[in-house]
């Protein structure tokens, strides 16, 4: 079976000041229909270019594709002209932002905004699209969607916000929904009933989700397959159960154990919290080696000279790890 | 108790809101109505709660910085929140506290060091010379080099801002931390370092922490004591031993249950979503609260009683407090879901 989305090779370049920088480099990853990839790592590691190459919305003049492919139903988008990434966009995949605050035009009421795409995908008359639209709304678990149609983002919560975001991905029923983030800047509670919209819809309509996010909870909870990436790289991937159970490389099990899990029940006891030292470096120092190499205890000379190949790790499971391939074999997680 | 550095008794913070007419009733924002606790010398004490709660409220009318419209705030016996003028600003180095962004609480025209030094020159303590060897110690304290004191904020990544943020926090020797979500504007990997050097200060010093976060996972890492606020109250306040194993309140359970947990797969379909307590809509307003309790509206359980009467905080255990009809006095409660 093909897979609905599948991303080889991508090369992302930035022109900046210190030169030429490349964002991403050589990323790969696949969904099929009905799945959710989780993509993880810490900000600057190209999770959101990637999810801005799949959309060809890659800021311009600075950025610059420079290989791979991103084929979408067994079309390269990258090779597709704007007409046609403009009838791709939003209609058969769509993406839902970090802000719920500023990706709301403030001065459209949040009806117009829904049925803009309805209209203009679907060809739908401004009747139908507004029925359409009650109709959506009320998937997302707005209450008195008639009443509320007619309101202005700022009468929003930020909940609510980010279900009209959701809402306007949905309206055409894209194939591929693409969340950066969907829910950073809510409350826990919020979080909690955008991940069951999600995979609400997943389960009832077979979207296929690209989750992106930094937190390992969320990506236990909603993902099915796992791609960490580090400094523009793809680094890990897998089945979540194997991610979380027996990361391969580093900084996943950095990732892991960096964050304080909450613990419940009796004898819930702390454990000790493992800090990833330093910061995602600057990319235009990177050199030939692995990038991680300055944060990892475990680095050896070899990695500072040369990035690591992929190693398969078990079935469908393969990271990009020297220690991987040292002949003491791998260590234990 | 005699070792409590902060006792907080029935703090209210209301404001007023503007009229939206001439005859229209006013409306007052109860931001804060009615919040006791101490804090032992030492300790790390936690509030949690969602947004709107008024767990930020509660920090700064503590330290002073929004008026107190009654109760009463003592630090180490004395009444902090009678203070007022050359008093309150001597008293004011006793306790400080590190913001949530550390890209904004910076000024981003000063130097890293004049930074630090600046709540030493306002409430002048020391010489200069004795201010500037204090800079360069702190510095290394929280894990910076000395010679970085000559650098602007924004040469300094987000986790080193905050280094920057929590030894401006410290320059004044206080004995009170009010720390309002430290990390939650932080990448994760660089989390862990700040909550490691807070907790490493908090040895090294003696410092008492006053907490607030919405990040559970946090709270229990840090966290000695926890009290749970629901607009404008404490719902549940207890030990960190007795909240995470035996969490009594309903909201607490909605809180707890909302984390993403590893080791918890979400199950697909209904039976899923059934398996965590959820919370339908959002936070009510803190604007003319119901009567009786206040989540009664959002609370799957609520009774008719609950409606009516508002729960007064009470001991169901020693370290166990909560303010719920529900909770029988000898500790059970119905409807506890089994994901808990």
């Amino acid at each position: 079976m093909g897979a609905l989305l599948e991303i080889e090779n991508l090369q992302v370049e930035f022109d900046t000041w210190e030169g030429r920088v490349r964002v991403l480099d050589g990323v790969s990853l696949s969904v099929n229909a009905g799945e959710t990839l989780g993509i993880v790592g810490e900000s600057g590691c190209g999770k959101s270019m990637t999810a801005l190459a799949i959309m060809g919305l890659v800021p311009r003049p600075a950025g610059h594709v420079t290989g791979g492919s991103v084929r979408f139903d067994g079309e390269d988008l990258l090779k597709a002209n704007e007409a046609r990434l403009r009838e791709v966009r939003g209609h058969r995949i769509a993406m839902i932002f970090q802000e719920p605050m500023t990706s709301l035009n403030p001065v459209f009421t949040v009806g117009d905004q829904v049925a803009e795409a309805a209209r203009l995908h679907l060809g739908l008359t401004a009747a139908q699209a507004r029925r359409r639209t009650i109709e959506m709304l009320k998937a997302v678990h707005i209450p008195e969607a008639e009443r509320r149609i007619d309101e202005y983002p700022h009468q929003f919560s930020g909940g609510m916000r980010q279900r009209v975001m959701i809402a306007m991905a949905l309206v055409c029923e894209p194939q591929v929904l693409i969340a950066d983030e969907p829910t950073t800047a809510l409350d826990v509670t919020v979080q909690a009933q955008i991940f069951d919209l999600l995979q609400e819809l997943r389960d009832t309509r077979g979207t296929a989700i690209v989750l992106i996010t930094h937190d390992m909870g969320a990506i236990a909870e909603m993902a099915d397959r796992v791609v960490v990436m580090y400094a523009g790289r793809k680094v890990e991937e897998g089945a979540v159960e194997r991610i979380l159970g027996e990361p391969a490389h580093p900084y996943t099990r950095g990732l892991l154990a960096c964050r304080p899990q909450l613990k419940l029940g009796p004898g819930a006891v702390r454990t000790a919290l493992q800090e990833i030292p330093g910061v995602v470096p600057p990319l235009h120092l990177l050199g030939r080696g692995c990038a991680f190499a300055e944060r990892c205890g475990e680095a050896m000379p070899r990695c500072r000279e040369q990035f690591p190949g992929e190693s398969e790790v078990g079935p469908g499971h393969r990271a990009s790890c020297w220690l991987l391939e040292a002949p003491e074999g791998r260590r234990a997680a | 108790m005699s070792d409590a550095l902060l006792r907080v008794d029935d703090l209210k913070v209301h404001f007023p809101l503007r009229k939206r007419s001439l005859f229209a009733a006013p409306q007052t924002v109860r931001a804060v109505d009615g919040v006791s606790f101490s804090v032992r010398r030492g300790s790390t004490f936690g509030i949690v709660g969602e947004s709107g709660s008024g767990k930020t409220t509660t920090a700064l009318a503590i330290m002073r910085l929004v008026d107190i419209t009654a109760g009463q705030v003592d630090l180490a016996g004395e009444t902090f929140s009678a203070l007022q003028g050359e008093q309150l600003r001597t008293a004011r180095r006793r306790m400080q506290i590190i913001f949530q962004d550390p890209y904004s609480s910076l000024n981003p025209r000063m130097r890293a060091g004049a930074i630090v030094k600046e709540p030493m020159q306002r409430m002048a303590i020391g010489t200069d010379a004795e201010r500037d060897e204090r800079v360069r110690s702190l510095f290394e304290q929280v894990g910076l080099r000395a010679d970085q004191a000559q650098l602007f904020p924004h040469q300094f990544s987000g986790g080193q801002r905050q280094r920057i943020g929590i030894a401006r926090a410290l320059a004044t020797k206080p004995e009170l931390v009010v720390c309002d979500e430290p990390v939650s504007a932080l990448d994760v990997a660089i989390q862990a370092q700040i909550l490691n050097l807070l907790g490493s200060l908090q040895k090294q010093f003696g410092l008492t922490y006053l907490f607030i976060s919405h990040d559970l996972g946090v709270v229990q890492y840090l966290c000695d004591e926890v009290a749970v606020m629901y607009l404008g109250r404490i719902v549940e306040y207890s030990t960190r031993e007795a909240l995470f194993e035996n969490p009594l309140h309903p909201y607490t359970w909605a809180l707890l249950s909302a984390v993403p947990r590893m080791g918890r797969r979400r199950k697909g379909g209904e039976e899923g979503r059934n398996s965590r307590l959820r919370l339908e809509g959002d936070p009510p307003s803190p604007i003319n609260p119901p009567p009786g309790c206040r989540f009664s509206a959002r609370c799957p359980f609520a009774e008719e009683r609950c409606r009516t009467e508002e729960p007064l905080l009470r001991e169901i255990r020693p370290g166990q407090r909560v303010a719920c009809h529900l909770v029988r006095d000898d500790g059970t409660v119905p409807h506890r879901p089994a994901v808990l």
